[in-house]
């Protein structure tokens, strides 16, 4: 087992059913070596099923997976080779952690020579070598999540996949595991990642890419930033960030039409009189007049800490601005102006049922 | 929780002590001081003596003592094996072949024992298998009325047990042979140990398949005690009675010390 | 969708479309045996020990002994005979009594430990645990020595008013029995409901008290239909348990107590009939399967 391990993971029309309901609908997605991909989605989505189908414990109704360019939609789980680490670590409670981390390379029937080399290695890796005479249950939450890192990392897979790996800490733990995975990548750089989580922030901090799931299928797919700034789906624009999302009509070169009022923003191959979502991040809003002036009666206001957002109804949509701290916040019901450029706003295809109000702020 | 006064708390326990104790308590308790005395007509057992334990701990009733103690531990091995391996192979089927399992290993409770003595009796004194006589048909007996309940026990212990382990243990490249050895037993074993504890109990305490049965080399305790109590000798029987309970309880003692050893959580 | 080039494969029409489990070609596949093979060793050792057995019993018991081929006479002669009648009813009218009196008394006793908590209560559930774990005949035996006719109750009462017998007799007689499996029994359902117990969020009570019901009221509508599952689930237990007991019967030495168990082994081993036997053992069986059956059932919905 000491040849590289492949690297890189491809679906090929995935598609998972239980009886009768598809939980993954034609998934296509490749993920390049040394990728760490973010597969984002709420639950549900089926981006948990995707990651167990490349693991090989789901069998896709329709499709292939690939590892490493090799077919291995009907190879049993333990024939693939891979990493993986789950929500709730899985580590084995009757054995130590040295023997945890050893249980893949002795599946793997590694010379026994190389077995404490290699479990000391993987340890020092994720700075847990001084505990390896310990057993599971004696150690804290975040130590465990390390543990399962090394186990994964010990058979040097050329795929990890990461199931939630840091739902089960609590949040200052998540940021300094959230560092140290990313530590991690770049120690290991040939190794693809597939990373599955509910979290934007996450998605946003690791991945290389990241695939949006929703309702089975695969919504989209981009680096964070292109996700962010040009988000393609009213999906995609709420579920990565927050969004105001506002039907528009297109009007003519650069122009829409809000209501009555008219508003400026890069309009591409869209056909004057088509219906579309305008969709603006709440932190790119302004207060105060100027291009794409909005006016409207204030309808919340929330302190935040270094923020306010201030809600505002304008001709009945509703429109969320994330302000620097304001000395005099504005009272409920005052009138209010608001403004954005019209290099920050983006035209995206109206959805069925596309609503005004489906940015969900954290 | 349920009463608050304090009146109230003491009239309750009061009442349960006083169903619990003449129902529960004095039985064993009247067995064990009936096994000291020599006589026991009053309030009272009289002519305190340990003959009998001397008399219990040699010649027929060590050698009933010997023979429970091996039928026990030989049924409760070969039941573990049997229905442990059925369990196992059960969780990985699908509901109806599972179901079907679950129904043909839990059969032999629902039977009566005197009825799995009667056909074990029935198919075994006749060709092709002679076993009428030997020692061999107590033990066949008795592995068949205890293996349903080593099945329902390692059942239950499998459906609790976690999949995430197993499938932790196959994606880092164990086989299922290896799963099962160096995952599933492991994890299982508390439960394992306690179904042989089971097994061994009921075994130690059958009468109604062995009086079917018995061929008279191989005469277990409880008909032993059956005997003794048969021709009159009430004491004897009550000794007797007491080195069972007291086997019983030494080799479950044991069991359970093992078990919390093996109990990782 | 473009077409995976794997699935390029030349298909014989009529061949189905590849599903994930069809053969793709070139990638290695599993050849692991299918998980029912693993199923049939312990299967096949059941069929032999035990299924072959009751199966020549289900023959034997359409076999009568004077030769001759199938035939249901064994039956005919069998449920004509008093005694088989009256075996029948008293195990039934047993069984019943005593699964009545264990669910009563494990209740109140169960619902001590669990809601009036004392010092030593935990004690008081072990010692229920080693109690089942004990065979039933001790139970006749102790009360051999407490109600038998030399016992301790008859001596204390000839020694009191100088008679010459003591009043209690009814070791021999039903009542016995009824009392000897009552004992034996109440543990079997104080077992499941302690655990239902126990599962019972405590604040369910502190609600209802403190919004004025009292300990009965309690009882009535908060307990009692938490623990119905239970109760169901282990009276139906005891009532097959009940049904078949044997050790209980056959210590009390009671020449006018038969039961259908006691039945099948007088009729095999003290008359040797074994036609007799085995009807009364089919019958045994009949009625006993069907009852646990019907515990499954209950307590699969119980959860238990």
């Amino acid at each position: 087992m000491n040849a590289p391990a492949p690297s890189g993971i491809r679906f090929d029309g995935v598609t998972v059913a239980y009886g009768g309901t598809v939980v993954l609908d034609r998934l296509d997605l490749t993920v390049e070596p040394g990728e760490v991909m973010a597969l984002l989605g709420p639950s549900g989505s089926g981006k948990t099923t995707a990651l167990r189908a490349v693991a090989g414990f789901v069998r896709p109704a329709a499709g292939r997976v690939f590892l490493g360019g090799r077919d291995v939609t009907a190879l049993p789980p333990h024939r693939r080779g891979i990493g993986m680490v789950v929500q709730q670590y899985a580590l084995f409670p009757h054995l130590k952690v040295k023997d945890n981390v050893a249980f893949g390379l002795k599946a793997h029937r590694t010379p026994k020579a190389e077995i404490p080399g290699r479990v000391t290695e993987a340890l020092e890796l994720v700075g847990m070598a001084a505990y390896a005479d310990r057993h599971p249950r004696e150690l804290s939450g975040g130590q465990q999540q390390r543990v399962a890192i090394a186990r994964a990392l010990a058979i040097r897979p050329g795929v990890l996949l990461l199931d939630e790996p840091l739902s089960a800490l609590d949040a200052r733990l998540r940021s300094g595991m959230l560092a140290e995975l990313a530590r991690l990548h770049r120690e290991l750089p040939d190794v693809s990642i597939l990373y599955v989580t509910h979290d934007q922030v996450e998605a946003l901090t690791l991945a290389d890419r990241i695939a949006v799931m929703d309702r089975s299928r695969l919504q989209d797919c981009g680096t964070p930033e292109e996700l962010y700034r040009r988000p393609r789906t009213e999906f995609t624009a709420s579920f990565v960030g927050n969004a105001n999302l506002l039907p528009v009509t297109v009007s003519g070169e650069g122009a829409v039409r809000l209501g009555d009022r008219s508003l400026r923003v890069p309009v591409e191959a869209a056909a004057p009189g088509a219906t579309a979502t305008l969709c603006v991040r709440p932190h790119l809003v302004g207060l105060g007049d100027g291009p794409n002036a909005l006016t409207g009666s204030v309808t919340e206001v929330q302190w935040r800490g270094s923020t306010h957002r201030v809600h505002a109804d304008v001709d009945g949509h509703r429109v969320m601005a994330d302000l620097r701290e304001l000395r005099e916040p504005p009272a409920i019901g005052d009138p209010v102006t608001l403004h954005f450029a019209t290099e920050d706003a983006v035209l995206l295809p109206a959805g069925a049922g596309a609503g005004d109000s489906a940015g969900v702020g954290p | 929780m349920l009463v608050h006064s304090r009146a109230g708390k003491w009239a309750t326990w009061a009442v349960f002590l006083l169903l619990f104790v003449p129902l529960f308590a004095v039985p064993l308790l009247v067995i064990l001081a009936a096994s000291l005395a020599t006589n026991w007509s009053g309030a009272f057992p009289s002519g305190p003596t340990v003959e009998r334990y001397a008399a219990a701990t040699s010649g027929d009733s060590l050698q009933a003592l010997t023979t429970s103690l091996v039928t026990a531990l030989a049924a409760s091995v070969l039941a573990l094996t049997l229905g442990g391996w059925a369990a196992l192979a059960a969780a990985s089927l699908r509901t109806r072949g599972k179901r079907l399992l679950d129904a043909l290993f839990i059969l032999p409770v629902a039977v009566p024992s005197v009825v799995v003595g009667l056909a074990v009796l029935v198919a075994y004194s006749q060709p092709p298998v002679l076993l009428n006589g030997t020692r061999w048909i107590v033990i066949l007996a008795h592995t068949v009325l205890v293996t349903a309940f080593a099945y329902q026990s390692v059942a239950a212990a499998v459906r609790r047990l976690d999949p995430m382990y197993e499938q932790a243990a196959a994606g880092l490249g164990a086989s299922p042979a290896r799963v099962l050895w160096r995952v599933k037993l492991p994890l299982l074993l508390p439960s394992l140990t306690s179904a042989v504890g089971l097994c061994f109990a009921l075994s130690m305490g059958e009468l109604s398949a062995t009086m079917m049965l018995y061929p008279p080399d191989w005469t277990p305790l409880p008909v032993q005690i059956f005997a003794a109590t048969d021709r009159g000798s009430l004491f004897t029987g009550a000794a007797l009675a007491v080195v069972l309970m007291a086997s019983t309880l030494l080799v479950l003692a044991a069991v359970s010390r093992i078990r919390t050893r093996a109990s990782y959580r | 969708m473009t077409p995976s080039a794997t699935t390029t494969v030349p298909r014989t029409p009529g061949e189905r479309a590849p599903a994930a489990t069809a053969p793709g070609p070139g990638p290695a596949r599993s050849r692991t045996v299918p998980a029912w093979v693993w199923a049939l060793p312990p299967v096949a050792v059941l069929a032999l020990a035990f299924l072959y057995p009751l199966a020549l019993v289900l023959q034997q018991s359409v076999t009568p002994d004077d030769g001759g081929g199938v035939s249901l006479d064994p039956y005919a002669d069998v449920f004509a005979s008093e005694v088989f009648r009256d075996a029948l009813t008293t195990t039934v009218w047993l069984a019943v009594g005593s699964t009545v009196g264990c669910l009563v008394l494990g209740f109140v006793l169960a619902l001590v430990i669990a809601f009036v908590p004392f010092p030593g209560g935990k004690a008081v559930a072990r010692f229920v645990d080693v109690f089942l774990s004990f065979p039933s005949f001790l139970i006749t035996l102790a009360l051999l020595f407490i109600y038998g006719s030399v016992g301790m109750a008859n001596g204390l009462w000839t020694d009191v008013t100088g008679a010459a017998d003591g009043p209690f007799h009814f070791l021999t007689t039903p009542w016995g029995v009824l009392l000897a499996e009552i004992t034996y029994f109440t543990p079997f359902v104080m077992r499941p409901l302690l655990a239902a117990f126990s599962q019972l969020d405590t604040g369910q009570l502190e609600v209802a008290s403190s919004l004025g019901a009292g300990p009965v009221r309690i009882i009535r509508q908060v307990i009692l239909p938490e623990a119905l599952p239970a109760l169901a689930a282990g009276g139906s237990l005891v009532l097959v348990m009940c049904l078949n007991e044997f050790g209980i019967v056959l210590f009390t030495g009671a020449k006018d107590v038969t039961t259908l168990p006691m039945l099948v082994y007088s009729k095999a081993i003290l008359e040797s009939d074994y036609p007799a036997a085995c009807v009364v053992a089919v019958v045994n069986i009949a009625i006993s399967v069907g009852l646990y059956s019907l515990y499954r059932v209950v307590s699969r919905r119980a959860g238990a």
